[in-house]
């Protein structure tokens, strides 16, 4: 239904008014200031214009007029312009800039000059790709149906594929799909790869650690396949802004690329608030529930009338905060609910009617979980609201794109949990709104992820011994394999010797294949997931909880020997946290130098390199929501688990450590306190998980008593005199969690001032008297003024005039 | 300067005029070391892509069988498709036929999978020549895949027990990847496992070779029987193992296998060929399960009269109870579609009261007796008694959830009832 301009002026004028009540409201009610910790404005924009290129295709022209696409943005006529060279590109966008017809555009133009042109498009999720494909088929309508455009992945049925093999000119997938459904079966695709002209990879910045590790072994077999039908195709990637696109492109392609950064697009006025729950008791630094705060916080947009989308990052959440919302907003006697929730597991008639009703305004308020984060249409809303930091800085400027209406204004409100990670966001927005220090980094000849893809690559076409994989000496590797069985030199090449297939064992997502597999058996036996061997030991150990979902379940029964975990579904107050030995022992050190290189005498280094990681698990705790109390324990028999990684450390020498005003007990906790915040500020540059990082104190060098220590000696009672018995010159060691190691050790010692400057922010800024888990750790596991000798300590570390009297 | 060969290569007037089957070259001794060579006696076989082993015999049995157009006919037609000129001659010819089975190292396909032992077989004085060609190692699948397209070139009909689904399309993928052997273009391939499931699968339950070895081509008497027959399963490892400079006993298994696998699927034509052939006279009357299978496939065909003569043989043939209402069902739709409603009628009558087909059988006679015999009493009273069938089904089951299929009839039911009594008003 259309509306008169003055109409639209009028509700326009209102919203802004209506945003800015809330606002105001919020402002008023935070006395001490702490609540409302930033509020950003970002003025409108203008579109930057530019033509379409001389050479486009008039057709092509002429659809895109028809869809009142009459000129480009200036980046998407620089990116068509580069592609068009042929160029491998990355384009680097926030959301909405019409990033998309910066690839369909070139890639189409080719398809109609030249009716053999095939392109690859990959997309991180099904979902994604779905979208796209309305999009191109929306323009192939328009240009007579010549392009064949089909999405390939595990739901297509099994009659259609012979015929998309065939007519297809562009192939939407995924890295699953290409990993084990086309390239293990490229004589079936020789259409394709003989005509192979581009490769479309959106969402790059989803590839990194593990996944993007893996992808880029996956892109090597790509090119490799390609290359035996004689093409050497064109890579156009789209990345959502981090601080190293270009980086993070050139080592997934093995390839220079063009960065592009570009933005034209226009956008509307928008105002991104952060919001802190107040504390309500300041001694244990708890606050109140961010669950119930987002939810107050929305209803106080949702009842103003306006549009409003609320994300949480989990299920769980997502369906208090519904419950909470449509009570506040119960529906009208015969007219549907206001306010609806949205599910990637819900079926696709409900999400198309979902999707539709956000369009058209008919659905006010809808709360979900990342599944409406990127691509789906459903227009433009009046106010986000976050319930938890996403875990990117990517993330949460995509979720927030997803307020912005054109002509009008919109609003983002980010509500903090008490996670370090959430905290620090909040309470320190300049380091949000900055220049993004997110990182992306990958691993790809991490042996173990190599190797495996080396398998599949055999099976995929016979290895030559002089052929380059990765950075690695392939026709050593080969012998090997073919020592092991996997493969057999028949003249100069090696083939796959197996029945098997070897990418169907291949998870792009873990690095061995050594999983546990999780069976839920509250009712019929489910399986919901898969952990790998080492997260295995640490949170699926017998009595842990183990969330999954947002589903807390109860780990009744671990089998070692089938890699099976069997779980209960509970309802319970408490966390588990696993009680770990862990030692580790450098093998090599890659680089080594002072802490602080302009002021070379103060008492520590740092250093990264390859490490041996022993660890075990030898008990738990369990722990109570909020006030964290300890409110049981249980010893635990699992074996000893050794691993060889790559780490970063630091070093602090025995003149810091005397130098230090506190107890030998209290010197310890605060060191246990400082790694346990240095991790957390880790995580957040590296864009990676707490448990992509581990964490441990050893002395920098062992003796032969202690390295040859079984762990099993160990009990729970000595732990606590383990970190009694003092360190000498320890090492503080944050390792990638990942056997082989997955590229974050060299990143975190270039950035180590980053890391303690933010790192002393984040400790000193906190509220809390005795240490939180926002910061150092829980209270209970440290000694008494741990908090302060942690910081003791970062002061040390950070050169500055003054401290360094301290030891001169 | 070039050879003589070379010149006359070229010369138009030196083409011969008709197809001239290329006479496969004489084989070789191979080396003294080569124990599969030694153990099977084949010999060493060489073409421009190197070297591979090939194995040769000659078998009095199975017999050859004349391919009858009837039978051709019902096996390569598709749903409505007419045969091409071109596809009917090849097929009508059984010099152009090959039969082939493929020993591979495994089950997966993909671009990994290889075929080390290809076996074909063709019908020569009689009797079948069968001829296998073996890879010692990876470096000589060229060789063997030059020499199998050369005589698919000359026997472009393939014949194969789930070739379509398997051996074909593995074979497909290894021509593709010599980027130098260009893929063999089949003139036809007819996969017998279609046709054998058709009509041996009620009877049987599992169509694997072996068991239509078994019970419906009693293969000892035709010369051959399974008794040392290594298990398939091992194959893959057994050609692993010798490839590796393991032992080359295990293989001469899985030639043996490969050799009985050919020379049933040969067998196996001759049977199919004469169930399906209309001319044929059969010493013993065929099983009366097979029979109602055979009138399903040809129902399925599209040959109706004989699907009615083989149905109406098989009831009479003394099939067992389980099969006979599903076959009276069948044989009264077909009446029904010939015309002649008597027959029907009266089979539908039989059937009224069985748990399975009692509602379907209500279902037509309602009709009929609305439509045909304008017998409105009779049909509503057969409407009344599919809803009392229903309503019973209804309150016997747990949950009284009854499938859609059903509640549709039931709305039919209902519908043709309400239908008559307005029309007749009688109740």
């Amino acid at each position: 239904m259309s509306e008169s301009l003055a109409v639209q002026a009028a509700r326009q004028s209102t919203s802004i008014t209506r945003v800015n009540e809330v606002l105001d409201a919020f402002v008023q009610r935070d006395v001490t200031g702490e609540i409302v910790t930033s509020v950003r404005r970002f003025p409108a924009r203008e579109a930057q214009w530019a033509e379409f290129p001389a050479w486009l295709n008039a057709d092509l022209r002429a659809a895109y007029i028809a869809k009142n696409i009459n000129r480009l943005y200036s980046n998407q006529a620089e990116a068509a312009e580069i592609v068009h060279a042929g160029k491998n590109a990355v384009i680097v966008t926030p959301t909405a800039s019409g990033k998309t017809l910066c690839y369909n555009l070139p890639v189409l133009n080719s398809i109609l000059e030249d009716v053999d042109t095939r392109a690859l498009y990959l997309f991180p999720t099904k979902a994604l790709a779905q979208d796209q494909l309305a999009e191109l088929h929306d323009l192939n309508q328009r240009l007579g149906d010549r392009v064949g455009v089909f999405t390939y992945d595990g739901d297509t049925p099994a009659d259609a594929r012979k015929a998309i093999r065939e007519k297809c000119h562009i192939a939407l997938t995924n890295p699953d799909m290409l990993h084990t459904g086309i390239l293990p079966h490229h004589t079936r695709w020789t259409r394709l790869f003989e005509n192979l002209r581009y490769v479309v990879i959106d969402e790059l910045h989803t590839y990194r650690g593990v996944f993007g590790s893996h992808l880029c072994n996956v892109l090597r077999r790509l090119r490799r396949v390609a290359q035996f039908y004689g093409r050497d195709p064109q890579f156009i990637c789209c990345s959502a802004t981090i601080a190293n696109p270009g980086e993070l492109a050139s080592r997934l392609l093995e390839s220079d690329v063009k960065v592009l950064t570009a933005n034209g697009a226009p956008s509307a006025e928008k105002t991104f608030v952060f919001y802190n729950p107040p504390v309500v008791n300041r001694a244990l630094g708890i606050r109140r529930s961010y669950v119930g705060e987002s939810s107050r916080v929305a209803q106080e947009f949702l009842k103003r009338d306006l549009q409003t989308m609320v994300f949480s990052n989990s299920r769980l959440q997502s369906e208090v905060l519904l419950t909470y919302l449509q009570q506040a907003n119960p529906s009208q006697p015969g007219k549907p609910q206001a306010v609806r929730g949205y599910r990637g597991g819900y079926l696709p008639n409900e999400r198309r009617e979902i999707e539709r009703g956000l369009r058209e305004g008919k659905i006010r308020g809808v709360v979900t979980t990342s599944a409406l984060e990127l691509g789906i249409d459903v227009g433009s809303l009046d106010t986000v609201v976050m319930a938890g930091y996403p875990g990117t800085i990517a993330s949460t400027w995509q979720r927030a794109g997803r307020a912005g209406r054109r002509s009008g204004s919109s609003c983002a409100v980010l509500v903090a949990s008490s996670a370090p990670l959430d905290q620090f966001i909040v309470r320190n927005p300049d380091y949000f709104f900055g220049n993004t220090p997110e990182h992306a980094f990958i691993q790809p000849d991490n042996l173990e992820i190599l190797v495996n893809h080396l398998k599949c690559a055999a099976f995929e076409l016979p290895i030559k011994p002089e052929e380059k994989f990765g950075g690695v000496d392939v026709s050593d590797l080969c012998t090997r394999l073919a020592e092991a069985g996997f493969l057999h030199r028949a003249g100069e090449n090696f083939h796959w010797t197996q029945e098997a297939y070897p990418a169907n064992t291949i998870s792009l997502r873990s690095v061995t294949s050594d999983n546990f597999i999780i069976i839920d058996i509250t009712g019929e036996p489910q399986v919901i997931g898969e952990v790998d061997f080492t997260s295995a030991l640490v949170f699926v150990h017998e009595k842990a909880i183990y969330i999954h979902g947002g589903q807390q379940h109860h780990v009744e029964h671990l089998d070692f020997k089938e890699r099976k975990a069997y779980v209960k579904r509970v309802d319970v107050d408490y966390y588990t946290d696993a009680v770990r030995y862990t030692q580790v022992r450098v093998l090599e050190i890659a680089e080594q130098t002072r802490a602080a290189e302009t002021h070379p005498e103060i008492p520590a280094m740092r250093a990264h390199g390859d490490v041996l990681v022993r660890s075990q698990v030898v008990g738990f705790k369990k722990i109570k929501f909020f006030t964290n109390e300890s409110i049981g324990a249980g010893e635990l028999q699992l074996p000893e688990n050794e691993m060889h990684t790559t780490s970063y450390w630091i070093t602090l020498e025995r003149p810091l450590l005397e130098s230090l005003p506190f107890s030998i007990s209290e010197r310890q906790s605060g060191m246990f306190g400082l790694l346990y915040a240095l991790s957390s500020v880790a995580t957040l540059l590296l864009m990676c998980d707490q448990r992509d990082l581990g964490t441990a104190i050893s002395e920098r060098t062992l003796s032969s008593d202690e390295e040859g220590e079984a762990f099993n000696v160990v009990r729970m009672q000595d732990i606590a005199s383990a970190r009694a018995k003092e360190f000498f010159e320890p090492n503080l060691y944050l390792f990638d969690a990942y056997p082989g190691g997955i590229g974050f050790s060299e990143p975190l010692f270039r950035a180590h001032d980053l890391l303690i400057h933010k790192t002393r922010e984040l400790i000193s800024s906190c509220a809390c008297d005795q240490g939180c888990p926002s910061c150092v750790g829980p209270a209970g596991d440290l000694t008494l003024h741990a908090k302060e000798a942690a910081l003791a300590i970062l002061n040390r570390l950070i050169a500055s005039k003054s401290l360094a009297e301290n030891f001169a | 300067m070039a050879s003589p060969a070379d010149r006359f290569s070229r010369l138009a007037a030196l083409k011969p005029t008709r197809f001239v089957p290329v006479s496969p070259r004489p084989l070789r001794a191979p080396d003294e070391e080569d124990a599969f060579a030694r153990l099977t006696g084949a010999g060493l076989a060489r073409n421009r892509f190197g070297e591979h082993l090939a194995l040769r015999h000659w078998h009095a049995t199975p017999e050859f069988v004349a391919p009858s157009r009837a039978a051709l006919e019902l096996l390569s037609r598709g749903r409505d498709e007419a045969l091409s000129r071109r596809t009917r001659d090849a097929l009508e010819d059984p010099e152009k036929w090959l039969f082939l089975d493929t020993e591979t190292t495994g089950l997966a396909g993909g671009t990994g999978t290889y075929a080390f032992l290809i076996g074909i077989a063709w019908w020569d004085a009689g009797g079948l020549q069968l001829e296998q060609f073996f890879m010692r190692d990876f470096s000589e699948e060229y060789s063997v895949l030059e020499e199998l397209s050369l005589r698919l070139a000359e026997r472009p009909v393939l014949v194969t027990f789930n070739g379509k689904s398997f051996d074909w399309p593995l074979l497909e993928n290894r021509f593709t990847m010599t980027r130098s052997i260009p893929k063999p273009r089949l003139a036809a391939h007819l996969d017998l496992l279609h046709p054998s499931r058709a009509l041996w699968k009620m009877r049987l339950g599992s169509v694997r070779l072996v068991d239509l070895e078994r019970h419906v081509l009693d293969a000892p008497r035709l010369g051959w029987n399974r008794d040392d027959d290594i298990a398939s399963a091992m194959i893959p490892q057994y050609y692993f193992d010798y490839v590796r400079g393991g032992p080359a006993e295990p293989l001469v298994g899985v030639a043996r296998h490969n050799q009985m696998d050919l020379r049933g699927l040969a067998a196996l034509y001759g049977k199919i060929e004469a169930m399906l052939n209309s001319q044929s006279v059969e010493t013993e009357e065929p099983n009366s399960v097979d029979l109602f299978g055979l009138s399903r496939y040809l129902q399925r065909r599209g040959e109706t009269d004989r699907a009615h003569q083989t149905c109406a043989r098989a009831l009479d043939a003394g099939l067992p109870a389980e099969f006979r209402p599903r076959a009276s069902r069948e044989l009264a739709l077909m009446a029904k579609r010939r015309g002649d409603h008597d027959q029907a009628v009266a089979l539908w009558h039989e059937l009224v009261n069985d748990p399975e087909d009692g509602l379907h059988a209500c279902e037509q006679l309602a009709i009929y007796y609305e439509r045909r015999a304008k017998n409105i009493p009779r049909a509503q009273e057969f409407a009344k008694l599919g809803i009392a069938k229903i309503n019973r089904l209804r309150s016997s089951l747990r949950d009284s959830y009854i499938s859609s299929r059903v509640v549709k009839t039931e709305e039919t039911f209902l519908h043709r009832l309400a239908r008559l009594t307005r029309a007749h008003g009688n109740d």
